[in-house]
């Protein structure tokens, strides 16, 4: 059976913010707000020992597409509005989600409500949007700092034709390239770019080359193959979740 | 480990899926794209774009990159897959442009002052007006200065630039007939050039070798996120780690040593010492690399702790002057002696030093800013290089590199376009004051001869040497880009007529009298720029990707065209005509006869040697329009070994007169023949000693000393007892310059520098320090120097040493737009500006602004 999952390696990782800022040009995400950060990927980052024996690291930070995901478990909607796919992919269904957040609730990687960041560990790796609240305030916003001279969010949305202006556009059956109101969303491993043979992404623009994404159950597949040379770890192991997101190697060498 | 792309791809389980390798790095043509959607009979894939090439300027390292281009808008950008400096990959930076190009707070026409009265938080009534009203406005303005015999008050301010530069900087002043145009350059790193020069004769920034370094010594600065190789180096530090050793000398933790073998906490301002430690351990435990350096003629090290050597005893090769550096600098510069100064434990010193060695030739000493752009800071930039000379990594594998040639073509000479007033009013003084006994700025040897922007606002101040009337700024800044940027505030208040050409409404803008909306220069402008990474130069266009979505300005060619026009109107036709004949097409000898078709001549004339077939290395391009499509030109690698034999320096004899290029011995100089010269002659041109002139430029060191890299104690502004903890400052991997802070995504991913919180401007603070001050984590504290006080946030940190305090270079923005200020309107900042905390001053020899090594003082105190 295929298991698409993600090796990091964070011996190349250099905590840089590509994958996460690349993740939103593509996939159009809103910018945090009413606690959700709308970012599909993230970091968390961990300062450890005391000065001048002070470790940091950084562990970029993603929907784990887990094996046993509880998000789809906890899915009311019949069909599953989030449901796995063939290659094992948690996959959301726009059309289907009913806004119920029950699947935000039985994530353990998710919060409803996010207050703090990354620097101290908190992300959600799913957000939902508002009912009633246009996804992109910040392009739909009328302002105009100097009037008549400086543009407004809503005049560069109306003169691109695109919400947001910088929206990168693609189809697939299941998610729009922007959400509407009331509905929750997270990574989808980039399934538009994958069913074209693509890598997601945040794989392609990572500047080191530190992510990688394949059939873990195939031993030929390169992520199989790093996971077999090299000790690994999921986050929160011992929830019974079988997350497909591994860690290999020390971020730092000392 | 390498990841393979192609051996993922063949795993795809998409059926009739097609490897469309339009994300990155491969080498085809760009993918038009127009077949997407293929996925499920069209239902699954990106809809039809482009990848259009052009350059990414959100820092130095000028990135060649590609925008993804759909139905006329810019969606994603990658790098140039033709690049060999970055290999088709951009650093954060490059996608956090996007929210500047949709910027909902870009200026979108020429606007005009209303109110007279300028000044912080004082509203300039700005109001809509034509570009015909507002070109004939400057030109009636600057038209006045030449007929009242006064051009010199006309000044340039230029920010970031390409090198289309030449035109509004060079062409447009000196035809005018002013000295003053004045370059930022001196605002980030002119002390690190010094440092270069008086050891290897380049005044300018060292190239790396890294895939071939066994050790890398990082000093002062953080490669994965700023300076000049961002993505290739984000690319490589992993293998470097798997592979050889890095060691990051910096007073606090970065991204660099936190993943670093060896992490040297030195104290702000003590890099001098350690680098004399370090070379003393090299030389007294007999390690350094003698094909390089030479050795003693019987073979026996005399280099023994505090002796004094005999220089005839040692036969040098490639270098100049060791053994006297060892006598007047070196000896007793003991790894105890350095460590009770720099605060590194001795043990550390020795073993960097020996793996150092151990490693030679194949180590790069990247130096940094930090290392050099302290008040003192001349000396140890020059310290920090002269390791390179120890271990022979000059020039070679593995170690630091110059620039490969890049064929543009030269400006075209403009002295026949002068009339009489212009010739001699642009070799009056210039307002910066550069070249005066106080401050040599001494660039490539010559005394004056590099620019000190920061120091313009002491000329405006005090009209010395005469006042400045009219100005005009581009992708400029200062009022909050320099150290000490009240000062500027009062002296932008001073100047009677102002022009800005900017996206936003800066800081520096709010003192406008007339603005207008520039390109932003990675989407919508037609220029190159030249610059090297990786030991490939290169040559790249940034280009007009996506339409503008109003009428925006190329600030350095669309700008002297149509002010050229208005010249012409008012019987001053000399620049025009210049921009028009000697501009012409190079492919059909065409002139131009409007502003865009003048840029496409230009940027057609400076590059032509890199497509017309004409270049003798580097990539070969089948014409212009290729070019373009491709965006770029590769030199071939640099060679190893260029300047070996004597040739870091050369004489040439012009018109009668002798000058030497690169060092005066022609050899790496441990003993600066070069400096020696150049400080001598700044020296003579005032009348006095070198003694009085380094006096005068707060160096303590005195005789025979200053030719040579040496320790100089940190200079400091504020008593420890007032301003107990010592500032540092450093750049955000997320800062364009001072650009990116009106983007939202700036402030959600500010955590990406270590230490920082998102949506926050942290002071970075030793627990154990916060403990004693009673602070909590997130307080809201204000901070005070000498210079100024900001209001911020207190984080507190591991990797920040009790008795400094840190904060990123960025925030604090009290205009700019909705997002970067607290209130546009009231110009109030949102966070601190460091720069209102450090207070202005100039590591003098050099010109450079000073933002390191410890010079500010601050107190801490909870709000």
């Amino acid at each position: 059976m295929t298991q698409y999952a993600m090796v990091i390696d964070l011996r190349k990782c250099v905590g840089c913010g590509s994958c996460a800022l690349a993740c939103k040009t593509e996939n159009n995400t809103a910018l945090r707000k009413n606690g959700q950060t709308h970012n599909w990927a993230d970091y968390i980052h961990e300062t450890t020992g005391k000065f001048p024996d002070t470790k940091y690291r950084t562990l970029p930070v993603l929907c784990n597409h887990c094996s046993k995901a509880p998000c789809v478990e906890a899915c009311p909607v019949e069909p599953k509005a989030m449901f796995k796919t063939a290659e094992g992919i948690t996959m959301h269904n726009d059309e289907r989600c009913i806004g119920c957040r029950a699947c935000q609730e039985a994530c353990p990687y998710s919060m409803s409500e996010v207050k703090k960041d990354g620097a101290y560990g908190q992300y959600s790796v799913i957000s939902y949007n508002d009912e009633g609240a246009p996804t992109h305030p910040f392009f739909t916003d009328k302002t105009e700092l100097i009037k008549g001279c400086t543009t407004s969010g809503a005049e560069l949305a109306a003169k691109t034709g695109a919400l947001p202006p910088d929206k990168t556009a693609y189809r697939h059956p299941d998610y729009e390239a922007v959400r509407r109101d009331n509905i929750v969303e997270k990574c989808i491993f980039c399934d538009h770019r994958l069913k074209n043979g693509e890598l997601p992404y945040c794989v392609s623009a990572c500047p080191s080359g530190a992510r990688a994404v394949g059939d873990i159950n195939d031993p030929a597949s390169e992520v199989a193959k790093q996971l077999k040379q090299h000790k690994h770890f999921v986050l929160k192991p011992d929830g019974g979740t079988k997350p497909n997101v591994y860690y290999i190697r020390e971020y730092a060498a000392r | 480990m390498q990841i393979k792309r192609r051996d993922f791809l063949k795993l795809s389980m998409a059926a009739g899926a097609t490897a469309v390798l339009s994300s990155c790095g491969g080498t085809k043509e760009p993918a038009m794209n127009a077949l997407a959607a293929k996925g499920a009979g069209g239902k699954i894939g990106e809809l039809p774009g482009e990848w259009k090439a052009s350059t990414c300027q959100g820092c130095t390292c000028w990135c060649p990159v590609e925008i993804f281009v759909q139905d006329g808008r810019a969606v994603k950008v990658q790098g140039n897959r033709y690049s060999k400096q970055n290999d088709g990959k951009v650093c954060p930076r490059g996608h956090l442009s996007l929210q500047q190009v949709y910027d909902p707070d870009r200026v979108k026409v020429p606007m005009k002052r209303t109110n007279p009265k300028k000044g912080r938080g004082i509203d300039p009534g700005f109001v809509p007006i034509s570009w015909d009203e507002a070109f004939n406005t400057i030109a009636d303005q600057m038209m006045a200065l030449r007929k009242a015999g006064e051009p010199e008050k006309y000044m340039l301010l230029r920010g970031r630039y390409t090198y289309m530069r030449d035109l509004i900087y060079d062409a447009v002043t000196k035809i005018f007939g002013s000295p003053n145009n004045i370059s930022h350059s001196s605002l980030c790193a002119e002390a690190e050039n010094f440092g270069a020069y008086y050891t290897e004769g380049i005044w300018g920034y060292r190239d790396y070798d890294i895939d071939n370094s066994k050790y890398v010594l990082v000093w002062g600065c953080d490669p994965v996120s700023s300076n000049r190789m961002v993505p290739a180096m984000i690319k490589r530090l992993g293998d470097v780690l798997d592979r050889a050793t890095v060691a990051v000398v910096d007073p606090k933790l970065n991204n660099t040593g936190a993943k670093a073998q060896e992490w040297l906490p030195l104290l702000p301002g003590t890099d001098g010492a350690l680098a004399l430690a370090i070379a003393h351990v090299i030389l007294s435990e007999g390690l350094w690399f003698k094909e390089f350096v030479g050795d003693f003629k019987d073979g026996k090290n005399l280099f023994k702790v505090g002796a004094t050597v005999d220089e005839t005893a040692f036969l040098e090769k490639e270098t100049h002057g060791v053994v006297r550096w060892w006598n007047l600098a070196v000896k007793d510069m003991t790894p105890a002696k350095a460590a009770e100064i720099t605060k590194v434990p001795v043990e550390q010193i020795i073993r960097v030093a020996r793996g150092m060695a151990a490693a030679a030739p194949n180590v790069a000493v990247w130096m940094g800013p930090g290392a050099a752009m302290q008040v003192r800071g001349g000396y140890s930039a020059m310290a920090v290089n002269a390791l390179n000379g120890l271990v022979g990594s000059v020039d070679n594998v593995g170690g630091t590199l110059p620039s490969n040639k890049v064929p543009a073509k030269k400006m075209p000479e403009l002295g026949a376009y002068q009339d009489d007033l212009a010739k001699k009013h642009s070799k009056l003084k210039k307002i910066d004051q550069r070249g005066t006994k106080a401050y040599p700025a001494l660039n490539e040897g010559k005394s004056g001869g590099g620019s000190m922007a920061n120091n313009v606002a002491t000329g405006i101040l005090a009209a010395d040497p005469y006042d400045i009337k009219v100005a005009v700024g581009y992708m400029n800044n200062f009022v909050f880009s320099c150290s000490g940027a009240e000062r500027w505030e009062k002296a932008m208040e001073k100047i009677p007529f102002f022009v800005h050409i900017t996206t936003n409404a800066a800081e520096m803008t709010q003192y406008a009298d007339i603005v207008l909306p520039g390109a932003h220069a990675k989407f919508e402008k037609l220029c190159w720029v030249k610059q090297k990474q990786n030991r490939y130069a290169q040559c790249t266009l940034l280009q007009p990707v996506i339409e503008p979505l109003w009428q925006v300005i190329n600030d350095e060619t669309d700008f002297p065209w149509m002010l050229g026009e208005k010249f012409a109107e008012r019987g001053f036709p000399n620049l025009i005509d210049y921009l028009k004949k000697e501009f012409k097409d190079p492919e059909t000898g065409k002139m131009a006869t409007n502003a865009k078709e003048f840029t496409e001549y230009a940027v057609k004339y400076y590059t032509q040697d890199m497509w017309n077939g004409k270049s003798k290395g580097g990539d070969k391009i089948a014409g212009w329009e290729e070019f373009k499509k491709r965006g770029m030109w590769n030199s071939d690698a640099q060679p190893y070994k260029s300047r070996w034999g004597g040739k870091f320096g050369k004489d040439v004899e012009k018109d009668g007169k002798k000058t030497t290029t690169g060092t005066v011995s022609h050899k790496f100089e441990f003993y600066s023949e070069t400096l020696k010269k150049a400080l001598e002659g700044h020296a003579g041109k005032h009348k006095t000693t070198v003694d009085d002139i380094l006096s005068t430029c707060n160096y303590i060191v005195q005789g025979e000393q200053a030719f040579v890299p040496h320790y100089e104690p940190p200079f400091r502004h504020g008593s420890k007892e007032e301003y107990p903890f010592t500032f540092i400052d450093y750049k955000s991997r997320l800062n364009h310059e001072g650009r990116s802070q009106n983007s939202p995504w700036y402030y959600e991913f500010k955590h990406v520098d270590p230490g920082d919180v998102g949506h926050q401007d942290v002071l970075k603070i030793n627990p154990a320090d916060a403990g004693k001050l009673g602070l909590k984590d997130g307080d809201a504290i204000r901070v005070t120097s000498v210079a100024g006080s900001i209001e911020c946030t207190i984080h507190l940190w591991e990797g920040i040493q009790p008795g400094t305090v840190a904060k990123a270079f960025g925030q604090g923005h009290w205009a700019y737009g909705r997002t970067a200020s607290k209130d546009f309107a009231k110009g109030k900042p949102r966070g601190g500006n460091n720069n209102t905390l450090m207070p202005f001053d100039t590591e003098r020899l050099s010109g450079a602004n000073v933002r390191n090594g410890g010079f500010t003082g601050v107190k801490i105190e909870r709000l």
